[in-house]
């Protein structure tokens, strides 16, 4: 199915996000983060760590830009004239944006990287080659190389305990990232699927949206008009394919869906909700 | 290559009594013969040579399937709910074995494990990378109970996978399970829906 599609209808597959994506969908999965709710407290990134057997690098990789955070926080200073503490700290969850339209996924050499039928850019670990080209091509910069064999020293006795079993732990040379916790969608629709019946919304929980305090993530599947992610989408006028988003509505308080580099015609699959702040 | 062919609808007249009952009964049968459908599952293809795998008690598959028709999923029970199909617990074996041939060896054995307390350790024959994601319950209902399949001939869905069982002692791997096997079977059967989508199984 896929890989048909990639090897025999390469320009279907490239089909620009306006017209709609390359292929029938049965779920798009998609997320709201509301950076007002949003307190840059790392819980969703340690959530991420546990629940994709994410291994943990040290401060000395750290700083080599080695991490391996599929979810990090990006901290701005919104006021930067002003004192420290008033300098108006926000944050920034940052994670794959499952792009519609993915600059990852032509470059990649082996199609190790591809849409799948749920709107989700895979990444197939025993495919994958570690050429970096998907790494070096992503906007948004978060795709993670695994540079070191990480197995005995991330984990050591008895932490490997606590790997999840429905992820596989990723050896050297392979490249990693984000998946919408693709382990977890598996799972709900194997259950539907044995239960004769569709995804229902809500069911499907994410760990880092599972982990935030604040609940400031939601997802969803954007296919499903009565799901919440899909009410949200169309409440700020965040709409799939449109890339040019006329931002002129932009003063009216309550339309603050936005999507990070929209502009690039990559049809991200987060929107972003703006913060509010008092003097703007 | 098609499995035999089967009857729409098996057993529907067995509830009837008496000579005009007979005669529906051979009527049905006739009738259902008639609009046989065939079971259209094409089966995975590919042999393997599996190693012996030496288990702690030499359980013969073959006394229990073909000479007492024993169902597999009454022992591997899991098969029709979970991912996995199950080694059955030991207590499940002493249902039957605390009364049925206390005389043999194998079982003498077994139920010393039982008053010890403990299970026989088994080792795996059929296992798949842990990079794989494998449903049984999914196959099952797919193949077997979407289908009407007479659930008391399962094993030859089994025997898709796991060989010709009932032949066996000790389970053998007859069956490559790699990945060439899976997605051949998955392209021949992608109108039955068989997903070829690489994040169906690879996690």
């Amino acid at each position: 199915m896929s890989l048909d599609n990639i090897l025999n209808h390469w320009s279907d597959y490239r089909k620009g996000a306006e017209e709609g994506g390359h292929h029938d969908y049965e779920h798009r999965w998609a997320m709201a983060i509301n950076l007002d709710l949003c307190i840059g407290c790392n819980a969703c990134s340690t959530a991420c760590y546990a629940e994709n057997n994410l291994a943990v690098v040290g401060k000395e990789k750290f700083e080599r830009g080695q991490a391996m955070h599929w979810m990090r926080i990006e901290r701005y200073w919104d006021q930067q004239e002003l004192e420290h503490p008033e300098q108006g700290a926000s944050f920034l969850p940052m994670m794959c944006q499952q792009c519609g339209a993915a600059t990852c996924e032509p470059v990649c050499p082996v199609a190790a990287t591809y849409h799948t039928p749920d709107g989700l850019n895979a990444q197939v670990y025993n495919r994958c080659i570690g050429s970096r080209y998907c790494s070096n091509n992503c906007p948004f910069r978060v795709r993670y190389f695994n540079f070191y064999s990480y197995y005995e020293s991330s984990w050591p006795e008895p932490m490997e305990q606590q790997l999840n079993p429905d992820i596989s732990v990723r050896d050297k040379g392979v490249m990693e990232k984000c998946t919408f916790c693709v382990q977890r969608i598996r799972t709900v629709k194997d259950k539907a699927f044995m239960e004769d019946r569709s995804v229902q919304d809500g069911e499907v929980v994410p760990a880092c949206a599972q982990a935030c305090p604040t609940s400031a993530i939601v997802f969803g599947d954007t296919m499903d008009e009565g799901s919440v992610v899909s009410k949200l989408w169309k409440k700020h006028q965040v709409e799939r394919g449109v890339y040019q988003k006329t931002k002129l509505a932009k003063k009216d308080a309550d339309l603050r869906g936005y999507r990070i580099f929209e502009e690039l015609n990559v049809d991200p699959s987060v929107m972003y909700l703006e913060r509010v702040r008092e003097d703007i | 290559m098609v499995v035999k062919n089967r009857l729409i609808n098996p057993g529907a007249g067995f509830v009837r009594t008496g000579l005009a009952g007979m005669v529906f009964l051979v009527m049905l049968l006739m009738s259902s013969m008639a609009m046989a459908v065939k079971y259209d599952v094409v089966p995975p293809s590919g042999t393997h040579t599996g190693e012996d795998v030496p288990q702690p008690i030499e359980f013969p598959h073959d006394i229990h399937v073909k000479d007492n028709d024993i169902n597999c999923m009454y022992c591997h029970t899991y098969a029709r709910r979970s991912k996995v199909a199950g080694i059955p617990p030991t207590s499940k074996c002493m249902g039957c074995h605390k009364v049925i041939a206390t005389d043999k060896p194998r079982i003498k054995e077994l139920t010393k494990y039982w008053e010890d307390k403990e299970s026989p350790l088994w080792k795996k024959v059929h296992d798949v990378p842990d990079f794989v994601h494998f449903t049984h319950e999914k196959h099952l209902k797919t193949l077997a109970f979407d289908r009407e399949f007479p659930v008391e001939d399962i094993k030859e869905i089994c025997a898709f996978c796991h060989g010709d069982v009932e032949n066996m002692t000790v389970a053998n791997k007859v069956k490559p399970l790699n990945m060439g096997f899976c997605i051949n079977c998955h392209i021949a059967n992608k109108d039955l829906g068989a997903p070829g989508d690489c994040w169906k199984c690879h996690k």
